[in-house]
């Protein structure tokens, strides 16, 4: 896994180290506990650049080096809780999202934009992971300020409450347009919001039955949308009483929603989602994994705690969790950007994103993006390629804002030799098997050629062969 | 790198095995791609939709020529009898659908009359999502039939895709799949791999890449990239060389129809595993097909495009003798009403017939011709099941289970020589 790889006593070594810490993991109490290194598992490149990928969207090389004087504990101290003035900056985008054109093209690149730039990308990142979870898409609520009080909702508690965030998207007029439920009759209903509750937000499926889903519906009843506001009408509300997973009463919406916050299969599935989202998808957590986290998680729902339990866990700094998630097109693209320090038209980006399967403010069904090995096709792999060609050329769509020449100079990389070592330990912190490190075209022997001696251009091509080899997919 | 032709084709097609085919016949790259093709044990068949955007009128596109009521009904819009290219004692095609017409005699078209469903709506969007939804019922339906189909298809190491829009608008709700990314193509660059300017030599890297075996095979992710990355290229290559080949050989009209047919067809012959093309012709929303007023003109505009585009990718693919793997099936989101309104245009209607051409159709005009009487509000009612199409071409075409993908079997239609 370290760059010493290729020594075959290192590589021993590191095969032994390996499977101590498989054993080791099967220990859920081990596997959460906080990761301390030591000589076997050492703070070194490879592991602040996980840490980057999972918890924002990728880094710069100061942040890289930083992160390797500061030590994992102070690293993710920064990134869960990070020292600038957050609200702030919130506030000034939110404002540019609600002024300008207001539609949702727009929103998009704001959001983008937002990542790029923002001093708390791990909010970003969860407020992503929170928008896949309730996928809402804007085709249906066609309402573009809606659709952004929608994401502000989700950032507002994306590392906060899950209780406060359910109850927020309960009466989030966007989602009740979405999913069809803008009138909540007494006489008729609406079953669509329970039964996403349960199955899509909470319980999962398998964990309640039609039962609940009709009773947990006369509860809501009485909330309307009416000229893109939330109304709630109170002789429209059904106040008999109702039954819900086992309980019984005169229960309205935030009855229900306590209720299924009770319910353990509401913690687990949580967990077991954001697992898949920090941690790996390679494969299903076991059991025994999951319920300590759940348990805790649902003591309180706090979702920057259980967040943060995942991120610094020997689990988290394991093989088991390195390289095993695939790269979304967002995480692709802005590690690109976020490496070479520049900010890219998002406008572009955000169709480009599209194109690639990942278009926001519109997933694909109520099941949000899928992800993992769904990512990647034939289509989409020529699609990264092309769109990475697209950043680094210096012309076109994109202009000239990223330049990777420019960048290693800044850092004191100049010569052809130290600026390719640069580039691989920026975009994979050098970790990748000689005989592939091999196969790229070498900067050196290039320069030497059509170019007059300007490195500037084999630079982009080397960056462009970086960061369409296979393992630049992974997160 | 100079471009012999074995070094062209080793780069394009990468296994010698394929050299000794293309000794020094005229067409070695057709043969080759053929060649490449048989590799697999059965060769796999293609399906492609087309959507015709705004409710075509089948009654102006099909002529019930030998019914009083429809020259009782259309007393402006009604089509001169002796213009029409008839195929039968009482139906015959639109005077511009010459094309169409011929494909008939030849069998290589098939026409589906009086096709609908038991709950026809006459708005544009909602009848259009039960097409694209094949739901009737649940209106909410979060994805498409092909989208399911790609979906049900789909395992964790296969890499191709199976389903793809060809067209310059937004994609189709038809194509929407819970799990799979399927592409919207402009054009072929958006599946091939483009290069750096001054980049020396593409194969080289190409190359480079794929013979990088990595070590670490532990990772089961870094295996499927660099699988997925190794196919991508190869694909790419495919697609390249057929388009500098055979650009030149088709004839297509000058339409934005014909271009996308086109493009479906280099990517048929570039045999990169795609199962299911989706095109659209209308321009997509409430599309050209909508004629509330002065109809004559644009239908008859529209009518002629389509039937030469089809005409011209049907005789694309005949010529290198892949119309047999290849199945074309139009739909629009419903028919128009057969009496025309005071504008001289006609009103939303319901059932319309399904135009079906390849090379595998056993021909002819399918299901009884509906009523002009018997009406469901002043249109021809629908007597098969669009479901019904859509199990044909899932089930008997692409070798898909209709059942799972449709939610329940539907009796598929005898009309393929399968």
């Amino acid at each position: 896994m370290v760059a010493q790889i290729d020594k075959p006593a290192a590589h021993d070594k590191s095969i032994r180290i390996h499977l101590e810490v498989t054993e080791k993991l099967k220990d859920p109490a081990w596997a959460w506990a906080v990761y301390k290194p030591d000589a076997h598992r050492p703070w070194i490149l490879p592991q602040a650049g996980h840490l980057y990928r999972r918890a924002a969207f990728g880094a710069t090389w100061d942040q890289l080096q930083q992160a390797l004087s500061d030590g994992p504990q102070q690293t993710i101290d920064k990134l869960l809780r990070p020292q600038a003035d957050i609200a702030a900056f919130n506030h000034t985008y939110d404002e540019y999202e609600t002024s300008g054109t207001g539609s949702v093209d727009s929103l998009r690149a704001w959001w983008l934009r937002r990542m790029i730039l923002t001093p708390n990308p791990l909010l970003e990142k969860m407020t992503l992971f929170w928008h896949s979870h309730f996928a809402i898409n804007s085709a249906k609520v066609k309402n573009a300020r809606l659709m952004q009080r929608h994401v502000q909702l989700l950032r507002s508690q994306a590392l906060n409450s899950y209780r406060g965030l359910l109850g927020g998207i309960s009466r989030d007029p966007a989602m009740l347009i979405w999913l069809g439920a803008e009138a909540n009759r007494k006489a008729r209903p609406n079953e669509n919001f329970a039964r996403t509750l349960m199955e899509t937000f909470t319980l999962g499926p398998g964990n309640f039955t039609e039962k609940d889903v009709q009773g947990a519906a006369r509860a809501f009843t009485g909330w309307f949308v009416l000229m893109s506001q939330l109304r709630y009408i109170h002789r429209e509300h059904d106040d008999n009483i109702k039954k819900i997973l086992g309980q019984k009463g005169k229960f309205t919406g935030d009855d229900v929603i306590r209720i299924v916050l009770e319910q353990q299969a509401t913690a687990q599935t949580l967990v077991r989602k954001l697992y898949r989202w920090l941690i790996s998808e390679t494969e299903e957590p076991r059991a025994e994994l999951i319920t300590p986290l759940a348990k805790s998680f649902a003591k309180d729902y706090n979702i920057l705690k259980i967040v943060e339990k995942m991120l610094r866990s020997n689990l988290f700094f394991s093989p088991a969790a390195y390289r095993r998630k695939i790269k979304c097109p967002a995480e692709f693209a802005l590690g690109i950007v976020k490496g070479l320090e520049g900010v890219v038209s998002t406008t572009q980006l955000a169709r480009d994103l599209a194109d690639l399967g990942q278009n926001l403010y519109h997933p694909p069904t109520v099941k949000g993006w899928t992800g993992g090995r769904h990512w990647i096709n034939n289509a989409t792999t020529a699609g990264r390629h092309n769109l990475a060609l697209a950043l680094l050329q210096g012309s076109g769509p994109y202009g000239d804002k990223l330049n990777p020449r420019a960048v290693a100079k800044k850092h004191g990389f100049s010569i052809p030799e130290s600026t390719a070592r640069f580039l691989l330990e920026l975009f994979l912190q050098g970790d990748l098997e000689s005989n592939v490190r091999d196969a790229l075209p070498k900067i050196a022997k290039v320069s030497a050629g059509s170019d007059g001696g300007d490195l500037a251009e084999p630079v982009r091509r080397f960056t462009h062969s970086i960061v369409t080899l296979p393992e630049f997919q992974l997160a | 790198m100079s471009h012999t032709r074995r070094d062209f084709l080793k780069a394009a097609l990468g296994t010698s095995t394929l050299l000794s085919f293309a000794s020094a016949a005229p067409s070695f790259l057709a043969r080759s791609v053929m060649a490449a093709s048989s590799r697999r044990k059965e060769r796999d068949t293609v399906l492609v939709v087309v959507q015709l955007s705004g409710g075509n009128d089948g009654l102006n596109t099909l002529v019930p020529y030998e019914d009083d009521e429809y020259f009782r009904n259309r007393p402006t819009l009604c089509l001169p009898t002796n213009d029409l290219h008839k195929i039968d004692s009482a139906m015959g095609f639109h005077p511009r659908m010459g094309a169409f017409a011929r494909l008939y005699k030849d069998g290589l078209l098939s026409i589906i009359q009086g096709v609908g469903n038991p709950n026809p709506d006459r708005s544009h969007e909602v009848a259009m999502r039960i097409w694209h939804t094949a739901d009737p019922v649940r209106l909410n339906r979060q994805t498409g039939w092909l989208g399911r189909a790609t979906d049900s298809v789909w395992n964790p190491n296969e890499t191709n895709v199976r389903a793809v829009f060809v067209g310059p608008i937004a994609q189709p709700f038809g194509l929407n799949a819970e799990k799979v990314i399927i592409p919207s193509i402009r054009s072929l660059s958006d599946l091939t791999i483009g290069q750096m300017p001054g980049y020396p030599d593409h194969f080289s890297k190409i190359k480079s890449t794929a013979e990088s075996h990595r070590k670490d095979n532990a990772n089961p992710l870094l295996d499927f990239l660099q699988q997925c990355k190794v196919n991508t290229y190869a694909n790419s290559r495919r697609i390249e060389a057929v388009t500098s080949l055979s650009a030149s050989k088709a004839e297509y009209p000058s339409s934005q129809l014909a271009a996308d047919f086109r493009t479906v067809a280099q990517l048929i012959r570039a045999d990169v595993g795609i199962r299911i093309f989706f095109t659209e012709f209308g321009g997509g929303g409430i599309g050209g097909f909508d004629n509330h007023a002065n109809q004559l003109g644009n239908h008859c505009a529209l009518l002629h495009q389509l039937s030469e585009s089809v005409a011209a990718f049907v005789h694309d693919l005949k010529r290198d003798k892949l119309l047999d793997r290849v199945l074309l099936m139009t739909f629009s989101e419903f028919g128009r009403t057969i009496k025309e309104n005071g504008r001289r245009g006609t009103g939303h209607g319901s059932a319309a017939p399904v135009f079906l051409a390849g090379g595998r159709l056993k021909g002819g005009l399918i299901g009884p011709r509906p009523s002009l009487t018997d009406l469901d509000n002043g249109a021809p009612k629908f007597h098969t099941d669009f479901r019904r199409v859509y199990a044909t071409v899932l089930d008997r075409w692409l070798g898909f289970e209709s059942r799972t993908i449709l939610d329940k079997q539907f009796k598929p239609l005898d009309i393929l020589n399968v």
